[in-house]
Parts: C-alpha cells; structure tokens; sequence
C-alpha cells in the first residue's frame, strides 16, 4: 500500500487520469454502438471488449487488483470459475438461436424455412 | 476488547479484517450479477422479437456512465485525503460521491417514470404502436342491473368485496340497492359487513356441519340501471370483445352491454418489422394513422433502401452486406418515429394527403397532444398492450430486473459512505488509519457498483 505522501500524491495523479481515460472510453463506446459494423454480432464484441477493458481498469488500479495479497486472489479464482460457467452454459442450450436473424420479422424467418 | 486488524495488517494473510470480508462478498456479489447477465444471454439469444438497440435515453444512461466514474474517482481522492490527513479534503470528496449516487439516482427515476407512463400497443396483424394514453384505458359498460357476488364459506377464501372493488368504478353516485329479502340498503362499508353478517348466520343456521359452510350468493338490485368505467386491470379476467357479464378483482359480476371500449392513443412511435404485409398494415386504416402516414412510411423506407445500396455498394448491382442483417437498417426501414400531428410532405409524393391526416381535434389542442397523432384503437384490432414494464417483453423484464439491483446497490453503497462521512467524525480525527481502511472498504464496493454499470450500459443501452 502507497503510505508515504510522495507515493499517495503520485497515486491521485494516477486515479484521475485512470478516470479521464474511463471517461474518454465511455465516448468511445457510445460512438462505436452508432457505427454500422458488417454484422452486429461485430459491434456486440467491439463494445464488449470496450466494456471489459473499462472493468479491467477499474478492477486493476481503483480496487488494487493489480497489487493484492494472495488470499484475495484465492478469493476470486473461485468467483471468475463459476462466472466463466455461467457464461458459457448458454452454449449448452441447443435452442436455434435468433442471433443471425433476429432483427428480421420472425414471421419473414419462418416463412423463409418452410 | 478491540477487534484486532482493523488497521495493521494480519501477519498470515497480509491483510486488515474488513479486506478479507469485502472481498468475500464482493465475490458473491459477483455470482449474483453474474447469473443475471447470463440471463440476459439466455433471454437474448431466445428473443422471437427484434432485440432493442438504442431504444433507452443513450443521453442519460451516458451521464450516469459519468456521473458513477466521477464518483469512483472522487471516493478514492477522498481516501487519499485522509492518508495525507487533510481531513477537510476528505469531507468534500465523500460529499461529492454521495451527490454523485444522488445524482445518478434521481435521473434513473426519471427513465424509470418515462417508461412506465409510455405504453406499446401490438395490433392484431402484428403492427406496433408506441405512445402514450391521455386518459388511461378504461372499459365502460352500462345497462348494469345488478350485482351478484359470492361469500365463501370458509374464511380463507377470497370473499366479495363490492365496496373496495366494485364501487370506485360507478359512474355518478351510487343507487340504493334492494337485497334479496326487499330491503333497501345503501351499499357502504357498513351495511355491506351486516348483510355479509346475516347471510353467513343463515348459511351457518342451514348447515349440517358448521365447520364446512356452503358458499352463499348475494344479489343486490339496483334502483337504476347503472354505467361502470373500468381500467383493464381491474378486471379479474380481461372481458371478452362482444362480454355480456364482467368479473371484478374480488370476484362480483355483473351483466351489462359495453358502451365503450375503444383506446384513445398519442401515437409517437410505429413499428412494421412484426408485420407480414407492412403496406397493408391495420395502423394505416383511414380511422387510425391513414394514407399520410403510410405516405411517409413508403417514404422513409425508400430512402434508406437507396441509402443503404448507395453506401454498401459492391460494385455488382448487390449490396455488400445483408440488410436483413442490419439492425440498424431494420429500423430505418420499418420503424417511423412520430413527433408531429401531421407528416412532412415530400416534393415526389406532392399531392394533397397531408389534409387526410388526422390532426388533432381543436378541442385537445394540448401542447402535447398537437406532436402527436391521436387515433382511437378499437379493441378488436388490439392484441396486447402495455406500459414499458416487465410485462411487455423480456428485454424490459431483465432491464428492470438488473437495473433495479444495482438501484439498490448505489442507494445501499450511498448509505454506507454517507454513515462514514455523518457518524464517523471521531474516529476519522482519532484513528485516521482505521478510518481510512474502512474508507477504502466502502470505496470497493463502490467501485464494484460501478463496474457493474460499465456493463450494464452497453448490453442495455447501446448494443
């Protein structure tokens, strides 16, 4: 932990730029959410990867995840295990899905299959 | 006895207490969230309906994206302020976060409120309307003789309550009624508790057990014939279009005739891309939205097709990309905003549609109503309805679901601070290093409740 004041100083210089970036990404994903990619499946991952790496730096350096105690990183092994699951079970379900199609009429989808 | 490492480290894991705890909850907190953005992923990928994009105030979920880094940022130099001892400082800072979680609090009521008071009507050839109801919806019926009710025999069972459920919905005041026996009663409170009283003494005088009573009626006659004004949800049941008897919530029914049914709608918003033939579609009709508008459809959607080929040319006659793959595309094409009473007339389709168009009578001349076409949806050609609330889809459903979690958490991180800044005064001036700690605990939470919003706002906002 940063305790001598040169250190906390340099720390403050580091928080507020961190919150400036923050800031400058926001724009960024807000921009890019309005900008027709070639799918829209592209523009979910583009302001997913926006997203986690603005999580990424709040986690990192506004909650020291970049500096712990090996406990707490014991602590989270287990919590990013089970999130990761819960993120990937959608892949089990073997529902067709209307990732592709869903912007389109589902009416007009089936009348295409049939 | 001190609780001991509030403020020095334990020597085994390297941490003070509190550390340890937020960190363990912290990771709870994340199985929570967690299993809501894979509902989110589950409700997405099985959606039969076009998903949402941009339909939320990107204005106002932007500012509160600010609004919560800001306060991120402000909790830590809060923290800093008191590791350097600059206690003032520190005051400021926390009161500064605290106003952010106001801020962030009060403008989320706001998207709350205009949400719950917009409404989205699905016709029945799968047209959507967006708008807003001037005066609610309401059924009215009249020609209403009387009232028949059950009193359930058993206490726990759900027992007639005209009083509470019928009688707020009576057009002008009530009759006298006459009861079975030939007394005429005003129907209240009271005299509805002593008849209810004397038919269940003469259920229980009758009976051959009296631990099992028979469900007894009462029918009350009314004087004159009388006309309910009843909003849908009232109902017990949704009465059928061509209803003859009508059940309310405490189960009292009546018979009668509808006068009125008919939704009066300020129409700010039509949705095609449910409707199999979109030129055809029933909002056109001349008693609803008419040929001008469906002028300005046919418009709209011929501009952006011209746009789209223009822009994603493939030098082959083709476009290079899919447009039925394009949401964006999908609602220019289908999707026209409506903010006047009247459409715009374009020079190609110059003739005189815009006097078809159904502007506002004179005497609903409201600022509001003028932005707006009113049209008057009969209830056959309507298939459901709904504010924008959790009832309406299963976007709204896992919006309100996890917006209002972490609502709960701002106001709850809030509270937290608030208690640090108000009660902990003494302890900052005497023990500024386990003051800090908890600060810095606190901060943590706060920074995971706005880790959650950089989610949330794409996935529900933006994409």
């Amino acid at each position: 932990m940063a305790d001598s004041p040169e250190e906390i100083y340099k720390s403050i210089r580091k928080i507020k730029l961190i919150g400036l970036v923050l800031a400058v990404f926001t724009v960024l994903t807000v921009g890019l959410s309005y900008v027709e990619l070639p799918t829209h499946s592209l523009n979910m991952m583009v302001g997913m990867l926006l997203a986690t790496f603005k999580a990424a730096l709040v986690a990192l350096i506004f909650m020291h995840l970049n500096h712990e105690k090996a406990l707490v990183y014991k602590i989270l092994a287990f919590t990013v295990a089970f999130a990761v699951a819960l993120f990937v079970l959608f892949y089990l379900s073997n529902s067709e899905g209307l990732i592709d199609e869903g912007f389109e009429n589902p009416t007009a989808v089936m009348e295409v299959q049939e | 006895m001190d609780i001991p490492y509030t403020v020095s480290a334990r020597p085994d894991t390297g941490l003070y207490n509190a550390k340890v705890g937020i960190w363990l909850f912290l990771a709870s907190e994340v199985m929570l969230f967690g299993g809501l953005f894979s509902s989110y992923i589950f409700l997405r990928v099985g959606a039969d309906y076009p998903w949402p994009v941009h339909e939320l105030n990107v204005t106002l979920g932007f500012i509160n994206t600010l609004v919560l880094i800001g306060s991120s940022v402000t909790v830590l130099l809060a923290w800093a302020s008191i590791k350097l001892r600059q206690f003032g400082a520190y005051k400021v800072y926390m009161a500064i976060t605290i106003l952010c979680a106001m801020t962030f609090m009060v403008i989320k009521s706001f998207e709350y409120k205009a949400k719950f008071e917009h409404y989205s009507v699905t016709l029945t050839d799968g047209t959507i309307l967006t708008g807003h109801l001037p005066h609610g919806y309401e059924i009215e019926f009249g020609d209403v003789k009387e009232l028949s009710m059950t009193i359930a025999g058993k206490t726990s069972a759900v027992d007639a309550d005209p009083v509470g459920y019928v009688l707020p919905y009576l057009k002008g005041t009530a009759p006298k009624f006459k009861t079975e026996s030939g007394t005429e009663i005003e129907l209240n409170k009271v005299s509805f508790a002593a008849l209810k009283a004397e038919v269940l003494a003469a259920a229980k005088a009758k009976a051959t057990n009296p631990k099992e009573l028979p469900s007894t009626t009462i029918k009350l006659v009314a004087a004159s014939p009388m006309t309910f004004s009843v909003p849908m949800s009232k109902f017990l049941a949704r009465p059928a279009l061509d209803a003859k008897s009508f059940t309310f919530r405490d189960g009292t029914s009546v018979e009668g005739k509808i006068i009125n049914d008919q939704m009066t709608l300020e129409v700010d918003g039509l949705d095609v891309r449910g409707t199999p033939d979109k030129e055809k579609s029933l909002a056109f009709n001349e008693h609803y939205l008419g040929t001008a508008w469906k002028n300005a459809f046919i418009h709209q959607r011929d501009e952006a097709i011209a746009e789209f080929k223009k822009e994603f040319d493939d030098g082959k006659g083709g476009t290079s990309r899919d447009p039925k793959k394009s949401a964006t595309q999908q609602k220019k094409l289908f999707y026209v905003h409506i903010h006047s009473a009247i459409p715009e007339v374009h020079a190609e389709n110059g003739s005189a549609h815009h006097s078809e168009a159904h502007a506002p009578a004179e005497e609903h001349g409201a600022a509001h109503a003028a932005h707006h076409p009113e049209v008057k949806l009969e209830r056959k050609d309507v298939q459901f309805f709904s504010n924008f609330t959790p009832k309406l889809n299963s976007y709204y459903a896992i919006y309100f679901t996890l917006t209002g979690l972490h609502g709960l958490h701002v106001i709850a991180g809030a509270l937290v601070l608030a208690y640090f800044l108000v009660f902990d005064g003494r302890r900052l001036r005497e023990d500024p290093e386990h003051m800090a700690n908890r600060v810095e605990v606190g901060g943590l939470f706060w920074h995971f409740v706005d880790l959650v919003w950089i989610f949330l706002f794409p996935l529900l906002y933006l994409l």
